[in-house]
């Protein structure tokens, strides 16, 4: 009897087994058939890798994964060419099985978006059974001559122009006392570059102004993001916000208080229609898609094409948002000015040069060594640029020429940066 | 007026395959104390719960007063007058005796009223009860906490009084006293349903009896046409030798001397006093005593498992104070004590019985450095085992917790034999089991005594101790009260003993407990 | 007259036979996997693919095939030796829920050995002791608790789930915070993260063709077996039935129960801090999600399988192919994420369970009991 009962099961579940492999057959023939209609290389599969849920609205993973889906679109693969492994944690070995999957899927590039995947994907590049995958890593440091590099975007850049326009709103107000609130400090180079190239932008306007930073000490949270603005707000009388974390509660406080703000991430006009000056923005798409044709059209000579990517306002990989009436009058024009010598490599930030903009607009270059918090000269005259205060002086690289012209090190996105420029207080 | 207060007919109950009762009639006339009369597992106690409302029967009928009813819930049993005094009592020990009556007050009023008190009072003065209505359950004696239950169910009006086991926590004179209580309460016109397995009593206190075997219904006689002998056969289906043996055998030098033994509870509180006893071997000392009075201690510091404050337990002249229990197990100082839920200690349930065997000899089994348990050997005891004393059993492979009530204890005191002890410390070895199978362990016992074994016996069936026991020591509150030749003392006697109220002690000129052959030499 | 009677009642089994539970155990599954099908149909995913990749961890059609083997083992053999590990102490009736900080424990101290010692000796001398460092230390983590409760009765469920947080957030410490002193970290990054073992502390692995098998699943094997017999047939075996099933007894038997509860909770952590061993030495590295949750997921695999050695090895390796294959069929497809594969997972699991509920107890209706009085 029970003998019985066992084999007929098995038979039902072998049955129901052979149904599944006919399905399927029928189910990826058409598969193909749509996709050779429909896009241009149906074959090209992309991979990605993300840190949180693939189907968040809003934050980290969102952002790059509106950038991948953007591209793809753009390029015209399907979306049945995307394979993601999602909610993976920074362990070793789950990062690398995960790349395991994807290239059994038979990915032709893989993307992975947080830090910590560093060593995994290091060693997965170096795999002789994937040398013929591409791995891109974002935030990350290293690379290899093959199939190797890693990506991350010049925002310091975006934050120098909304220093700019937050500057210009503090002194047509005369409140030298402006807030920012950061998920971290110096501890990070992301972050403190940020801060940095912000109060540098606005002392190029606002000499006087000081920009008080408050720390959360995590990425994205949003309790902790509102309170911190309030705390800034009410201790310092500060009357613009800008801000450095995942959600836009600092941009609805400054709504709520009436006074007005910087965002970050994508345009939040939308959050305080009427606190808004403008926001540093990011362009994901932007890499993506460079990184999927150079990978689809020509994947032998990736590294030479694109290469280890940290594209600015020049690629349009970071901008801002349109500057809005709340600014202060003349705010545009200026913005504009200073970016077109962003753009076309006249000028950049970290550099032995600053600007010095009156408030009629125009702009003098001033060569002055900058100053860190504690009135050390992290950034000399002559473009030296002392990146890790504390440490041993060998590791001060050149970070521009004499004339001011941008370097080539990148000492800011590698992650070297740990310290405050003059005119920043945290707490 | 209808004919019975009361009338069950064909009720059946079955919990999952286990019938418990099949097909019962049950009738109780008004005035009459009826005895409900079965061994253990007979279902008394399930088909009073039915009664009671507590369980819904699968099948049968219930009348009361001549009308059919259906009780689904211990409110309605309540309101049909019917009125229960379980076998552990369902009180809340810090409340008062008044505040227990009124937590079953119903009638919608959300405060206490605050002459419950003398409400209560009154109320027990008119019934002849004495009760302090505001002393809280937790001081009171086990009497004083049974006389409360019965004036809760008659507080709510009760007709139809049901008692489970109400004498197996009383001593001779409480239970002699509850008797007068029911027989006021029969004269008034109410109808008693007496639970319980003591046929001395049933004799005593019925006008007829129910006899069940099984789950069965057997038959319903009349008290007064009716003898021990008889009830015994109804209960147990066959003719039975009701007479305990108490072989002679010679004088032997004390085995096991204790002397000046204090020991504490798990509360800190002193459960044994400043005791002095021995036992020689070849002799079956029993041990007296209401509930709780030192017993489980006296047994556990005996054997090594629970530390002594002061005294000396001397084995064959040698100290066993202080000792580990596995020392004491090699010394052939054997203990089995069957606590209330008869697995607790001394058998491992969930084990099979070859590994129960193993439990007190597994490591000399083999040579200590051979990690390996060998089940061999157990397996081989509990065959001999088995056979010995006839369990029934499937398999030495099948675990204890499947076996019977009596079959476990079986396995227990046949492995306390089978290591060959020199003194057994036995604590209510035939708790819940039927008569035939305790009659079994008494037969083992007195072997083991036939062969130069100490016993020390710790019962609670008072006419076994008397027939069984060469001599028996009383305690009281952890105090000896005295140790008397069961041949020359009556239960009456006894029960005066364990309530403290007489005690020999004093009387003798000579400290009892002490040999006067005894090993210890006085320093 | 009829008796009210409640319509359903639950009633424990006496015994169930074994082709019954393996059928209903199956039956459990089918149900799972139905109601998942139904799931996957509703935002528009085709079952069978979903289901076909599951079910063979996406090893059809997949070049690299040996990979997902590989990736199922990583998970697998931390997952077998956590759950047989805890399951001694289950046996013991010790609720030892501190399997993530005993195996986190061992991961640290594991990876200080490789970390500091990993350079100047050779790699079997590194391996081995990483493995006892890494035992001793989770032994020593898991006998605290043990310690305390023979010596003060303290409650070893909510001691042990603490301990788990202290070890994950000194994990999370070193993890995060850059200084001299911390050579757990990689000292070529400016960014905080954890460095990678020199190549002496790098598990051994077979390679046949091109599958590279570890030798931890060889030892993994190796343990589920020591453990049967060590549970079935040894004297400590016995001694943790005995204690598990009643302390009284055993002290009434003359056994030593504080001693036996600390050696059992010692063996218990140690197994599973060289479970934290193995994964780091495979990984070579440190992570603050070292777990994988195996201290949680072994609680539900040794319950699951009636803390019986045998069926802990049938039944880590099932729920290993579980989550690897939900995580791979999931990649397929854009609306699936791994929220949704750990939703099938959980229904699988609870199905299961539900199946594990109706082996222990019956059913029973009304109805049939009336006709069973009936025919009587």
């Amino acid at each position: 009897m029970s003998r019985k009962i066992i084999a007929l099961l098995l038979a039902v579940f072998m049955c129901l087994g052979v149904f599944a492999g006919c399905n399927n057959q029928t189910n990826q023939n058409s598969d193909k058939t749509n996709d050779g209609a429909q896009n241009t290389d149906s074959s090209f599969k992309v991979g990605a890798i993300y840190i949180t849920s693939q189907n968040d609205t809003a934050g980290y993973t969102f952002a790059h994964h509106y950038g991948i889906t953007t591209a793809m679109k753009n390029i015209g693969l399907s979306e049945d060419n995307l394979f993601i492994v999602d909610n993976i944690p920074e362990d070793k070995t789950q990062v690398s099985n995960a790349i395991d999957t994807l290239a059994g899927k038979g990915c032709n590039i893989i993307f992975g978006i947080s830090f910590g995947y560093i060593d995994a994907f290091a060693e997965a590049a170096e795999k002789e059974e994937y040398k013929d995958i591409i791995f891109s890593h974002a935030t990350g440091y290293k690379s290899n001559e093959t199939n190797f590099n890693n990506y991350f975007g010049r925002i310091y850049q975006a934050r120098y122009l909304t220093g700019i326009a937050a500057g210009l709103k503090a002194l047509e107000l005369q409140n030298p006392s402006i807030g920012y609130v950061a998920a971290y400090g110096t501890e990070y180079a992301e972050t403190c570059s940020g801060i940095n190239a912000f109060a540098l932008g606005v002392q190029a306007v606002y000499p006087e102004a000081v920009v008080h930073v408050n720390k959360i000490s995590t990425w994205g949270d949003e309790t902790k993001e509102r309170q911190a603005a309030e705390a800034l707000i009410d201790t310092y009388n500060c009357c613009v916000i800008a801000q450095h974390c995942d959600s836009a509660q600092p941009q609805k406080v400054a709504e709520e208080r009436k006074i007005f703000s910087c965002g970050y991430n994508s345009d939040m006009t939308k959050e305080s229609p009427n606190a808004q000056l403008t926001s540093a923005i990011w362009n994901w798409p932007v890499y993506y898609q460079t990184a999927i044709e150079a990978a689809m059209n020509d994947p032998e000579n990736f590294m030479e094409n694109v290469g280890i990517y940290y594209g600015g306002l020049k690629e349009n990989f970071v901008g801002i948002s349109p500057v809005t009436d709340n600014c202060a009058e003349g705010t545009k024009e200026i913005i504009e000015k200073v970016s077109d010598m962003i753009i076309s490599g006249e000028w950049d930030v970290f550099t032995g040069t600053k600007l010095s903009i009156s408030e009629t607009g125009e702009i003098t270059k001033v060569t002055a060594a900058t100053l860190d918090n504690t009135d050390s000269t992290v950034i000399a005259e002559d473009g030296t640029m002392y990146c890790y205060v504390g440490e041993d002086e060998d590791r001060a690289l050149s970070a521009s020429d004499a004339s001011g012209i941008a370097f080539e090190h990148d000492a800011v996105i590698k992650g070297s940066m740990n310290y405050y420029v003059k005119g920043v207080v945290e707490g | 007026m209808a004919e019975y207060a009361i009338e069950l007919r064909n009720i059946t109950k079955t919990f999952g395959s286990v019938i418990a009762n099949k097909n019962i009639t049950l009738k109780v006339k008004p005035g009459e104390i009826l005895a409900l009369l079965g061994e253990n597992g007979s279902g008394k106690t399930t088909l009073m719960n039915v009664l009671s409302g507590i369980y819904k029967p699968d099948g049968g009928q219930i009348f009361v007063n001549g009308k059919e009813v259906s009780i689904t819930s211990p409110e309605e049993s309540k309101k049909l007058g019917i009125g229960m005094v379980h076998q552990h009592f369902k009180l809340i020990d810090v409340f008062s005796a008044a505040d227990n009556i009124c937590l079953g007050d119903n009638s919608g009023k959300f405060f206490l009223s605050k002459n419950r008190y003398k409400k209560i009072d009154d109320f027990a003065k008119k019934l002849g009860f004495e009760i302090d209505s505001r002393k809280i359950v937790m001081n009171m004696a086990v009497s004083e906490k049974q006389t409360l239950e019965i004036i809760k169910v008659l507080y709510y009006g009760a007709k139809i009084i049901i008692l489970d086991e109400p004498t197996a926590v009383l001593t001779v004179q409480e239970t002699s006293r509850l008797f007068d209580i029911l027989r006021k309460m029969k004269n008034e016109g109410h109808s008693i349903v007496i639970i319980t397995h003591k046929l001395n009593e049933v004799m005593e206190i019925s006008d007829r009896v129910t006899v069940l075997r099984k789950g069965e219904y057997i038959d319903t006689v009349t008290t007064s046409e009716t003898n021990n002998q008889k009830l015994t056969e109804l209960m147990v289906g066959r003719k039975i030798n009701l007479n305990i043996e108490r072989p002679v055998t010679e004088k032997q030098p004390p085995l096991l001397e204790i002397r000046n033994l204090t020991v504490k509870d798990d509360e800190g509180n002193t459960a044994i006093n400043d005791l002095s006893f021995y036992i020689r071997s070849g002799e079956i000392l029993g041990v007296a005593g209401i509930a709780g009075c030192g017993q489980k201690e006296l047994c556990e510091a005996i054997a090594g498992l629970r530390p002594i404050v002061c005294g000396k337990l001397i084995h064959k002249g040698e100290s066993i104070a202080g000792l580990s229990p596995k020392k004491i197990i090699e010394k052939g100082i054997a203990m089995s004590f069957i606590p209330e839920d008869r697995l607790g200690m001394g058998l491992s349930p969930s084990l099979s019985i070859t590994d129960n065997m193993l439990l007190k000899n597994y490591t000399q089994a083999s040579s200590k450095f051979n990690p390996f348990i060998n089940r061999k050997k157990g397996r081989s005891d509990a065959e001999t085992v088995i056979k010995d004393l006839s369990i029934d059993t499937p398999s030495t492979e099948t675990p204890v917790r499947k076996l019977s009530g009596g079959n476990v204890q079986k396995v227990l005191v046949g492995r306390e034999i089978k290591a060959g002890p020199n003194v057994i410390v036995t604590a209510y070895p035939v708790r819940g089991l039927d008569i035939n199978s305790s009659y079994a362990i008494y037969n083992i016992l007195n072997k083991q005594k036939k062969d130069g074994v100490g016993i020390l016996y710790v019962g609670e069936d008072l006419d076994v101790m008397l027939e069984l026991c060469d001599k028996i020591m009383v305690l009281c509150r952890g105090k000896m009260m005295g140790v008397v030749n069961s041949c020359n003392t009556t239960k009456e006697m006894l029960g005066l003993m364990m309530t403290g109220t007489e005690n020999l002690t004093a009387k003798d000129g000579k400290t009892p407990g002490i040999a006067a052959d005894s090993n210890i030499k006085e320093a | 007259m009829k008796t009210k009677q409640p319509f359903v009642r639950i009633v424990r089994r006496t015994d169930f036979p074994l082709w019954a539970m393996i059928i209903i155990n199956i039956a459990a599954v089918l149900v799972a996997v139905g109601i998942g099908a139904i799931l996957l149909a509703a935002i528009k995913v085709d079952p069978f693919v979903y289901y076909k990749d599951m079910f063979t961890i996406g090893t059809i059609d997949n070049r690299f095939a040996y990979k997902n083997f590989e990736g199922l083992i990583e998970f697998f053999v931390p997952l077998l030796i956590t759950s047989l590990a805890l399951a001694l102490t289950f046996k013991m009736k010790f609720w030892n829920i501190g399997g993530e900080g005993q195996f986190i424990m061992g991961a640290i101290s594991s990876a200080t050995v490789a970390l500091l010692l990993g350079n100047s000796l050779p790699s079997w001398l590194t391996l081995i002791m990483m493995a006892v460092c890494g035992a001793v230390s989770a032994g020593i983590y898991g006998l605290v608790v043990a310690f305390f409760k023979v010596k003060w009765g303290t409650n070893e469920t909510l001691m042990t789930l603490m301990l788990n947080y202290i070890a994950l957030y000194a994990l999370k410490y070193f993890g995060e915070t850059q200084a001299g002193w911390n050579f757990f970290l990689s000292g070529e990054s400016v960014r905080p993260v954890f460095a990678t073992f020199p190549e002496s502390a790098w598990m051994y692995t077979i390679k046949i063709g091109k599958f590279s098998l570890n030798i931890t699943l060889v030892i993994a094997i190796l343990l589920c077996a020591l453990i049967y017999i060590y549970m079935k047939k040894t004297k400590h075996g016995y001694e943790i039935s005995v204690v598990g099933d009643s302390q009284s007894t055993a002290k009434y038997a003359g056994m030593k129960v504080g001693r036996i509860v600390m050696r059992t909770m010692f063996l218990s952590a140690a197994l599973i801090g060289l479970a934290g061993t193995f994964y780091v030495s495979t990984a070579h590295s440190l992570s603050t999600s070292v777990t994988n949750n195996v201290g949680w997921t072994g609680i539900i695999v040794a319950w699951l399988s009636r803390l019986n050695p045998v069926m802990i090895l049938v039944t880590s390796l099932l729920i290993s192919v579980l989550r690897v294959g939900c995580q791979t069929a999931a990649t397929n497809f854009p609306v699936i994420d791994s929220n949704f594969a750990d939703l099938l997972q959980g229904i699988i699991l609870f199905t299961v369970l539900m199946a594990d509920f109706l082996t222990r107890f019956k059913i029973v209706f009304r109805k049939n009991t009336e006709k069973e009085v009936e025919d009587k």
